[in-house]
This record gives structure tokens, sequence and C-alpha cells, in this order.
């Protein structure tokens, strides 16, 4: 500690910690960084000069941005200073060295006995691991809000970037194009998750809704009904199994899990009752896809002349007005208070049913919204389009930080969820991981995710 | 007395009831259910599911919420580990076996306890993860289905007789709980479930009872799995999501609790009867290529039903507290019972007409095609013992009944016990009276 006074931090064009050790720590940072960088690109064999100019830039940017942050932190933490003897560190990190730890122990076991897993972008990908970690533990708890998002957008960042050095052509723009598809599709049927969770509830009829509204846009369709009134119709109905389901947990305290899922499971076998009752080809839908939604949800639609499917515009739209209504609107922060404290809202006289009802009138909207699209990029209708969206649903909620007990979160935060997710699953495909592979591992990635930030305090801190 | 015997437990009511309608309208549609072979087989086929949901239900007793959504991959997880040891040459008799099962569903439910109790994490989301991890890992370990059961299982599934192995294993384990039911932990763990709070201040140790009531799920879940195993005699790592879905939707229609500190074991093994015997129906009416839709549609209005259902318990148990689910049970059972032996008994039926390929008649006649059991030409003929056995029946229901309303209306002093029994009468002349008459089919439509 310096006999300096404290400076405004954020005001400095170039900020410098105060800690000799912390500046030094920084540039050895950045120059490891850039050395890697160095070595990766002579390794491609791309341009010399090219590659001495990426590394400068890069140690100057990366130098920038980890004393910005160091500064930032370091005012912050001057005034609960830890005691720095070797036991205090111990305690207050154990957690986090056992993680690394076991991280290096596993990658140099792996690296021992497997010589294909010898390469630089395996080290890479270790090292960004590492950092992702001693991120999470010891910068997201200086966040009072948003940890989670902190730590989606940096899983995110870790992933995109281990992808592109591992996967030819991930970041290439039919790939691009691909993820944000895919993305948009979960986002959308997020959407009703999220609002659902935010008060405490769950919608597990996701999933048939979506299959149901899927084969029976096809079916309304191959009669004959307009594709635009069919569309409609399908919203509507949504909303109307969305409003039962809302009605009847309402009614049903604490099992709106099981409630929803009889109610999917009804809904779904009642839609392939009525489209196939005097067919012989049960369970299948044939019929042409109207030219517009095909448009709207194919690989190869386009957006006012441009290059990409109009979903993904549509969920950005969606997704902006979702953001910008949860904060704003009165809708939007009753659904918080109720979350918060149900009883503390009742008493400020927030309709509880009327916001749990339409809660779940949106989710019903949307997945069958969702299905519709579905029926536009596959260009046939099949029950089972959903059956993924039970789980995943719940996963991004989960993964984007949005607590199932209700009242914290949000749906950027679902998006950042979603993301994480899609970016996954592409770079799991990407390295030849197949299907049950990836659904193994997505298992295993939201616990840790959800310990980060999820957990419910020990009962003594309840009683 | 009998208020508080009644209410403790009148959630058992609307499994019994529904358990009596499902019994009695599969035996009728289904007369083949009442032969050795018919409940051997029904055994065998319920087992698995019936042990599944023991599992959930000592689960959801534990509280928090536990719903552990990753049972039925649990299950196709420990079948397809058996299968594939099996296949290996590893581990093919029935002692390894049993410990291979056994201990995975442990291992796996120690796992989750832990988990739960030292991350803090909810076990819903724990559930999640459980469920995309083992289903995953099923699809690994065997990528479709196949594969040979260990040889001691094979004559496990036949259900050729009533007492095979698996109903030792239902019977074993349906007592062990029952047995578990006396012993302190138990107390300690319904506490828990039902306040958890209160329990851990009054020194109940928590964390112990919590690892305790997975440990148990664990043990049935290998229990369930290798009845699982010695019904398909193979390997089949797709049928988890199914599973767990029919398992939990059994916990509901059993009424147990999912709020916690509620349940037993004779509401989930009801639940997963009432379960098994909806399909079991289901499957005797001809609905052709949509009769897994059918199925399907069925299990999800009953389930969101018998929820409404829990709704009217505080109502019923008002109202009508002097109906043990005791009495009940004896009460629906003698019914059943009789209907039971007077399907078995009398063989009069018409066979079951083959159903052409193509039938051209209008759609109800299509799907209803199957002629319902009893339309017999003579009506109901009874022999000297079925008339006997009736009437004995009969005779116990009325005095269950009666017997029951003294005791209930005893301190009350009114005559409205007069009443009751005056409806009792009559409706036991009632059925006397058809009973003589000889002369009634119990479809009157149906056979064209």
């Amino acid at each position: 500690m310096t006999d300096i006074p404290p400076r405004e931090p954020r005001a400095q064009l170039l900020p410098v910690p105060r800690s000799a050790l912390l500046v030094w720590l920084n540039l050895a940072a950045a120059l490891t960084v850039a050395a890697i960088g160095l070595g990766v690109g002579f390794a491609q064999g791309i341009k010399a000069q090219l590659v001495i100019l990426y590394t400068v830039i890069s140690v100057a940017v990366l130098l920038w941005l980890l004393n910005y942050v160091t500064t930032i932190f370091e005012s912050r933490s001057a005034a609960s200073a830890a005691p720095s003897d070797a036991r205090g560190v111990w305690r207050a990190n154990r957690v986090m060295i056992i993680a690394m730890v076991a991280l290096l122990i596993v990658y140099l076991l792996v690296t021992a006995s497997v010589p294909a897993f010898r390469s630089v972008t395996n080290l890479i990908a270790f090292l960004v691991l590492e950092a992702i970690l001693l991120f999470a533990f010891k910068v997201s708890g200086r966040f009072a809000t948003g940890r989670s998002a902190f730590i989606g957008i940096m899983v995110l960042v870790a992933l995109v970037v281990i992808s592109s050095f591992t996967i030819e052509g991930f970041l290439s723009g039919s790939n691009v194009k691909a993820i944000l598809l895919f993305a948009a599709f979960l986002g959308i049927a997020c959407i009703g998750q999220t609002l659902v969770a935010l008060m405490g509830g769950l919608d597990l009829s996701i999933p048939f809704v979506i299959g149901s509204a899927n084969v029976g846009m096809l079916f309304l369709t191959t009669l004959g009904v307009p594709s635009f009134v069919a569309f409609g119709f399908v919203l509507i109905l949504g909303g109307l199994i969305g409003l039962l389901n809302g009605v009847l947990s309402y009614k049903l305290q604490g099992q709106a899990l099981i409630l929803t899922l009889g109610m999917g499971f009804a809904v779904a076998g009642l839609t392939q009752i009525l489209t196939s009752i005097g067919s012989s080809f049960a369970g299948n839908v044939f019929g042409t896809v109207p030219s517009w939604l095909s448009n709207l949800a194919a690989m190869n639609g386009r957006t006012f002349g441009l290059a990409f499917p109009p979903t993904i515009l549509i969920w950005i739209v969606l997704a902006v007005i979702v953001i910008i209504g949860l904060r704003y609107s009165a809708y939007g922060r009753y659904v918080y208070a109720l979350g918060g404290n149900r009883r503390s809202a009742r008493l400020v006289g927030v309709s509880e049913f009327r916001y749990w009802t339409l809660a779940y009138v949106l989710s019903g909207v949307f997945a069958a919204l969702t299905g519709c699209l579905l029926l536009g990029w596959s260009g046939g209708g099949f029950i089972g389009v959903g059956d993924p969206f039970l789980f995943t649903t719940l996963a991004a909620v989960v993964i984007g930080g949005t607590s199932l007990l209700g009242g914290a979160g949000g749906y950027g935060f679902t998006v950042i969820g979603v993301l994480v997710l899609q970016v996954l699953t592409s770079f799991l495909l990407g390295i030849g991981l197949r299907y049950e592979w990836q659904q193994f591992i997505f298992g295993l990635l939201i616990l840790p995710m959800v310990a980060l930030y999820g957990r419910s305090p020990h009962i003594r801190a309840t009683v | 007395m009998a208020e508080r015997a009644s209410s403790s437990s009148t959630y058992l009511l609307v499994p019994i009831l529904l358990i009596a309608v499902l019994l009695g309208t599969a035996v009728i549609r289904g007369p083949n259910l009442v032969s050795l072979s018919g409940f051997g087989s029904a055994i065998i086929v319920a087992a698995p599911l019936i042990l599944a949901t023991y599992a959930l239900m000592a689960l959801a007793v534990a509280g928090r919420g536990t719903v552990d959504l990753a049972m039925g991959p649990l299950v196709a997880f420990i079948n397809v580990s058996v299968v594939k040891l099996n296949m290996l040459g590893i581990i093919s008799g029935p002692f390894g076996t049993f410990l291979v099962a056994l201990g995975l569903g442990v291992l796996y439910q120690l796992a989750f306890a832990l988990i739960v109790i030292w991350v803090r994490v909810q076990p819903i989301i724990v559930a999640l993860s459980g469920f995309l991890a083992l289903t995953g890992i099923n699809l690994v370990i065997l990528p479709r289905p196949g594969g040979m059961a260990p040889e001691f299982m094979s004559s496990w599934g036949l259900g050729t007789t009533i007492f095979s192995p698996v109903l030792l294993i239902l019977v074993i384990a349906t007592g062990g709980w029952l047995l578990f039911t006396l012993t302190p932990f138990y107390a300690n763990l319904r506490m828990m479930g039902y306040d958890e709070r209160a329990a851990w201040t009054s020194g109940v140790r928590i964390n112990i009872v919590r690892v305790g009531a997975h440990v148990i799920a664990g043990l049935f879940a290998g229990l369930a799995a290798l009845c699982y195993t010695a019904l398909i005699a193979s390997g089949d790592p797709s049928q988890g999501t199914n599973l767990t879905l029919t398992a939990v939707t059994a916990l509901v229609l059993g009424g147990v609790s999912l709020a916690g500190g509620r349940g037993g074991v004779t509401g989930a093994l009801l639940g997963a009867l009432n379960l098994w015997l909806i399909g079991y129906v289901l499957a005797t009416f001809n609905f052709g290529a949509i009769q897994a839709f059918v199925t399907q549609m069925s299990y999800g209005i009953i389930l969101v039903l018998s929820l409404l259902l829990t709704l009217l318990v505080p109502v019923l148990s008002r109202h009508i507290s002097f109906i043990s689910p005791w009495s009940a049970f004896v009460v629906l059972g003698a019914v059943v019972a009789a209907i039971m032996l007077h399907v078995a008994t009398a063989d009069t039926y018409l066979a079951p007409e083959s159903v052409p390929a193509a039938a051209q008649g209008p759609l109800l006649d299509r799907y209803f095609l199957t002629a319902p059991a009893g339309g017999a030409e003579p009506g109901l003929v009874l022999s000297p013992i079925q008339r006997m056995a009736f009437f004995a029946a009969l005779a116990a229901v009325v005095l269950t009944f009666a017997a029951r309303l003294t005791q209930a209306e005893a301190p009350a002093r009114r005559m409205g016990l007069f009443l009751y029994l005056f409806v009792a009468a009559l409706v036991l002349a009632l059925f006397a009276l058809i009973a003589m008459q000889g002369q009634v089919t119990l479809f009157s439509g149906g056979t064209p």
C-alpha cells in the first residue's frame, strides 16, 4: 500500500493499478496470451506481418482491459483486505483451488495417456477453462446482481473462442446463421418458461403444445383453411391451453409441474386423435407448408432481401419487447413482486390470479408460435418435434440464471442461457460428439452453473 | 377416534374408488384378467411401475418438492448396465446382478442427496441434470434396444403363474417399507418432509434423514430395474422418459403429496395399479391406429382430474368422515370380488369376435367392436355357489357399512343412522330383486 490518496479510477484514460505486483501480473498475463497467439499464428502459416500486428494489438488491448478491471476492483476491495497469510488464502479460496487443481490433473492425465490429445487448441481450451474458473470464483462474487449473466457471458465467449480454434468453419456465415436460427426457436419457446419461472411456476406442457401446434397447423392448412387464419387459430388455441394451465395450476398451488405435464399429455393425445381419426397414417400429417411460413423459418429464408430467416429477427424483436416490458412495464414489475414475495404483493393489491394466468397464457401462445415456426423449418408435421424442448427450455432458463423459485432473473438471462446451449451444441457437434454425449454433457453442465449462483440458504439461516 | 383415523388417510379414498371402478371395468371388458396367467402377467407388467412409484414416493415424503424426474432414466440406466455387463460376460449370476442393480441405484441417489445437502441446489435442478445425463449415457451404453437379460432371469418374465420371483420382490419391497414405517426414523422423515425447519429446530438430524430417504429410493429403483429387465428380457435405453411420466402420474394418482410429508406405500401401490389398469382397460377397446394416442390422452386427463380431486379431499373428509378408507376398501373390494367371481365362474360369454381388417361400419361400431363380457343370451344365471358367494359378499358389505355407521354416529345421538340403514336396506332389496329376476344384461347395447 502506498500513501497516494485513492484516485477515481474510472476517469483515467490509461488505468494503472497501485500495487506493483498487479502491474507485473497483468503484463505477464497479456504477454502469455500474446505468445500463445504468436505461436498459433505461425503454426497456421499466416503472414508474419499480420501475426505481429495482431499480437501487438492483442497485447495492448488485453493489458488495458486487465488494468481497467484490476483498478476497479482494487479500489473496491481496499476496504475489506483479507488476511494475507497462507492459511487465510487457502480457506478463502479452497473450492476454487481444488477445482483448478482437479482440472489441471485431469488435463495432465489425458495429455499423458492420449497422444492425439496433445495439441495447441486443447492447451488453449484448458487455459480458457482455468481462466473461467478463476473469473467465476473471484470476480463474479463482486457483482451484487447479474452474477449469472456475467458467468454466462464468459462461458459463451470462452465457448466461441475454443470452438473457432477447434472447428473448421465455426464462424462461417452459414454456421452462425444455423446457431442463431435454432437459438431463436428455443428462445421463443423459452419466453413463456421464463415468465412462469419468474412467478415460481413451471410449464412442462410447452413441448407438447409445440408438437400439437406443429401437427395442427399443417392439418388445418391441408383441410383448406387459409394459412393465416389457421396460424391465428393455432396461436389462440395455444393461448387457451395456457389459460387452462394457468387457472388450474393457480387452484392447485405448488403442483404446477405435474399439472402442466398432465395437460401436455392430454393436449398431445387429443391433437393426434383429432388429426388422425380417419386416416391410416396415425401420428403423421402430410401436406404442403404455406410458402410464407417456410420462408419465415427455413435456413434459406430471406428478411427484406437479406439472407437470413425472419425468425431470427422475430426473436430479437420479441426479446427486446419482453426484456423492456419486464423491466419497465407495470406487468413486469408485478411479476417480479409476486415472484419475490407473494404475500406482500397481494397486500399491495396485485391480483395474483391475473398475472399468474397471464404468464401461462403467454407461455401457451409462444409455444404454439414455436410449433408453427418449426413447421416452416422442417416442412412436415410431426408430433415429436417438441420433445427436445421438454428439458432444454428449463435448462436454458436455469443456466441463464432465472431462479425457479421465482422473483430473480429475467428474459435477458434466458437469452444468454439459450445462446450458451446452442453454441455448446454446435461445438459438440463440430468435434464429432453424438447426440447422446451432448445430452450427457448438458446434464453435467447445468449443476455447476447453478451451483455458482443459484444456491439456496442453509437451513439455519431460514429459521 | 374415527375422525382422527379417517382424516389422516382420507386421501386414499380417491385411489380406492378409482381402482374399484377400473378393476370392475377391466374384469368385465377383459375376462382373461381373472386367471392364473392373467394375474401373473399383470404382476410382471405392473411391477416396474409400482417399484418406481415407491422410489418416487420415498423421495416425495422427504419434502422440498423432490420429484426425481430422472427416475425413469435411472431405471433404464441400471437396466442397460445389467444387460451390458451380462453381454460382456462379466456379471451374470444372481448375486452380482442384484449387487450391481441395487448398488447403482443407491450410488446415484446418494450423489443426489449429497448434492442437495452440500451444494444446496433445488432438487428439481439436480433431477433435471440427472435426467439429461442419464438419458445420454444410456444411449452410449446401449445404442438401441437389444441384448440379453441374465440367464437366471429367463423364467421370471413368463407370467404363467402368480408366484413368481417378481411377486416376491414386490412383497419384500412393500413389507420392507411397512416395517420401516414402524421405526422412529420414519417419523423423523415425515416430520422433515412436512416442515423441514421445525424438524431441524427440534433436533432431527435432517441431513442423515434425507440421505436415508434417498438410499431407500435407490434400493427401490434398483429393484424396479431388475423387474423391468425381467419383463423385457433385454436392454432398452429409450423407455426412461415414459417410465418417469407414468410413475409421476401414478404417484399423484395415489394421493402422495408432492409437497412432502404425506404418502405411503399403499397410496403408491394403488396409484401404480390404477395407472396400469387404465392401460389395460383401454387396450380392450379397439382404437386401431390411434390406440397409443388415446392412452396418452387418458393418462393426461386422469392426471389432471386426480389432481383436481385432491382439492375435494378436505371437503370429502368433512362430510363423510364416517367412511374410513379401510372400510371403503373392504366394501368396494367385496363388490369387485363379486364381479370377478362372477366373471371367472360364469362360462357364458361370447368369444370376442375377431376384428375384421377393414371394418366398414360407422366409427363407433368399429372402435367398440370387441364385445363386452357378460352380454350372453340367458342373462345373469347364477349357479348355487355363485349365488351364495354373491350374497355373502353383499352381507359383508352391508355389515361393514352398518357397523362403521353405528360407530361413527354413536356419539352424535341422532336419528340419522336409521336413515342410512333404511337406504342400505333398500339397496340390498334392489340387489336381491335383480338377482332373483335372473334376466339382466350388464350392457344392454354393445353387440348387435
